[in-house]
């Protein structure tokens, strides 16, 4: 089968605070507050001057109660902010790392697909595996790059997808680009036209 | 690596260019370009002394650009065992040594978005060539070279003609010194700070950019130890079945190679890690002298890295 066993399928694992870090740079979205939260607590444990140090980005999801924002505030994160959707919060993140020192650390918390957006930003600024931690939560929708016109289908949650550029169907793979920060698609019904498997959620 | 692998050079240059540095120009025998290589690489020079032969790891320093011709710096020094002495004494215009192909073990990183280039004396060799590379590639990079005193720089005027002010020199002999705290605190991300010169400032710097959260893949650093002189002991290579003496002055590497068993190596300067040799019997101590080897590996005592490490013992039985 084409879509399993693949090795560049990420894989993530809890967050950790890394106070051999002088700076912390955090970026969540949704139910990615709560591990953020829980890194925070472990500075806060460890060495309050970490904190004074640490900045939150934060695309909230509207659904909590009482806004992130303010657990965050809470926290003692002066330096957190929220942003009305990912696009904005990337660009904050991305002036933010030009102007960042080495000896930062990074910490993403969301979905897959903004943990590969935030990811490719990072690489840009050759920040490496000992520089960044990633923790997926919420949804494991997929964005889906066609290899075949090269358009990148958003919020992928079935096995097989129309792609947004071609109008193809495609076969979602396991085969991952960090460069591309998406899954490759790949036409489902090339040898057989109008054959399609059948569609089933996979990835919720 | 053996000696099969070696290429036949001619010394076509030499000049003294600091008190204790020789800098020496070799051209293939057979003519033509020699074996291309990139900034940080270097070649073990083999050596035919009165009574044995020396193999010392020298960084290229030259353009990887210009293949007619390598270069290296020799620092003479003071308690040598042969082999800078041999290169500063005996070897002279149309002297013929053997080289070893280029390896690199303190190359550039090829993605870095800025470079810090810090260097300690004779540290310069590895650093000149990797200035090369770095030339015209758009990527900012500046140079830090810290000596004794301006009649020990090697190669300033070549650094000042092509470095310009990127170029930071310091004086021991007038008080100055490489601020590193405010020099690696204050490096945008994506900077690799690379360093060569006395171990002292290599830990140094290691310490300080660590302590300014630098992870360690940010970090290299290259420093070929000499193999020091110790106790003579005795070695039996288990697989050759074969007992080896290895007297005070000699080390355990070159002892095993003069009794015909040949182990893998690329630096012989404790940092590659290829004569890496599991130890099985010791009825004493290994003293281990390498840079490969972590603080834990080093504790076990099962392994030792020939090339520069002994042993204070009667007998060592290695598995070669």
């Amino acid at each position: 089968m084409l879509v399993t066993g693949i090795k560049s399928k990420p894989v993530y694992a809890p967050l950790q605070a890394d106070t051999r870090g002088r700076y912390h740079l955090m970026l969540g979205m949704g139910v990615g507050a709560a591990p953020l939260l829980r890194v925070i607590f472990e500075m806060q444990s460890a060495a309050a001057r970490v904190l004074k140090n640490t900045r939150v980005l934060y695309v909230p999801d509207g659904g909590s109660a009482t806004p992130e924002i303010e657990r965050f505030r809470a926290a003692a994160v002066g330096n957190a902010q929220t942003f009305p959707g990912t696009p904005a919060l990337l660009e904050e993140f991305r002036s933010t790392l030009a102007r960042s020192l080495m000896g930062t650390r990074l910490y993403v918390a969301g979905t897959e697909s903004f943990i590969g957006l935030a990811m490719k930003i990072a690489l840009e600024f050759n920040l490496n595996k000992d520089e960044i931690r990633a923790e997926e939560c919420g949804t494991s929708a997929r964005r889906v790059y066609c290899i075949h016109c090269r358009a990148t289908t958003e919020n992928v949650r079935t096995n097989i997808a129309s792609c947004v550029g071609c109008g193809r169907w495609l076969l979602v793979r396991d085969h991952y680009s960090r460069r591309l920060a998406a899954y490759m698609g790949v036409m489902v019904d090339a040898e057989a036209p109008g054959e399609l498997p059948p569609l089933k959620e996979m990835f919720l | 690596m053996n000696d099969a692998q070696t290429i036949a050079v001619e010394v076509i240059g030499i000049e003294q260019v600091t008190p204790q540095i020789k800098h020496f120009k070799l051209a293939a025998v057979a003519g033509g370009s020699l074996p291309v290589f990139s900034g940080g690489s270097h070649i073990i020079v083999v050596m035919q002394g009165a009574d044995r032969i020396h193999k010392n790891p020298y960084s290229l320093l030259g353009s990887p650009q210009q293949l007619d011709t390598y270069e290296i710096g020799v620092r003479r020094m003071e308690e040598s065992r042969g082999g800078s002495h041999f290169m500063h004494d005996r070897v002279v215009i149309g002297s013929r040594l053997e080289i070893a192909h280029p390896v690199n073990l303190f190359g550039l990183d090829k993605i870095a978005r800025k470079h810090v280039l810090i260097a300690g004396g004779i540290g310069i060799t590895p650093i000149l060539a990797q200035l090369e590379d770095l030339h015209g590639g758009g990527v900012p990079y500046e140079l830090h070279y810290s000596v004794r005193s301006a009649e020990h720089a090697a190669f300033l005027e070549r650094l000042r003609r092509r470095e310009g002010d990127r170029l930071h020199t310091y004086y021991d002999s007038e008080g100055q010194m490489i601020g590193f705290e405010t020099l690696l605190a204050t490096q945008p991300l994506g900077t690799h700070v690379y360093v060569c010169g006395p171990a002292g400032m290599i830990n140094h710097v290691i310490a300080t950019a660590k302590a300014c959260g630098w992870p360690d893949s940010h970090i290299h650093w290259e420093q070929f130890s000499a193999p020091p002189v110790g106790d003579a002991f005795e070695v039996f290579l288990a697989r050759s079945k074969i007992s080896v003496q290895v007297p005070p002055d000699q080390s355990l590497l070159e002892s095993i190679e003069a009794a015909g068993v040949e182990v893998p190596y690329l630096c012989r300067g404790g940092v590659c890690g290829f004569c890496h040799t599991r130890v099985l019997e010791l009825d004493g101590d290994l003293i281990h002298n390498d840079h490969f080897l972590s603080e834990a590996d080093k504790a076990k005592g099962n392994s030792i890295m020939p090339c520069v490490s002994r042993a204070h013992c009667k007998r060592l039985v290695l598995d070669l």
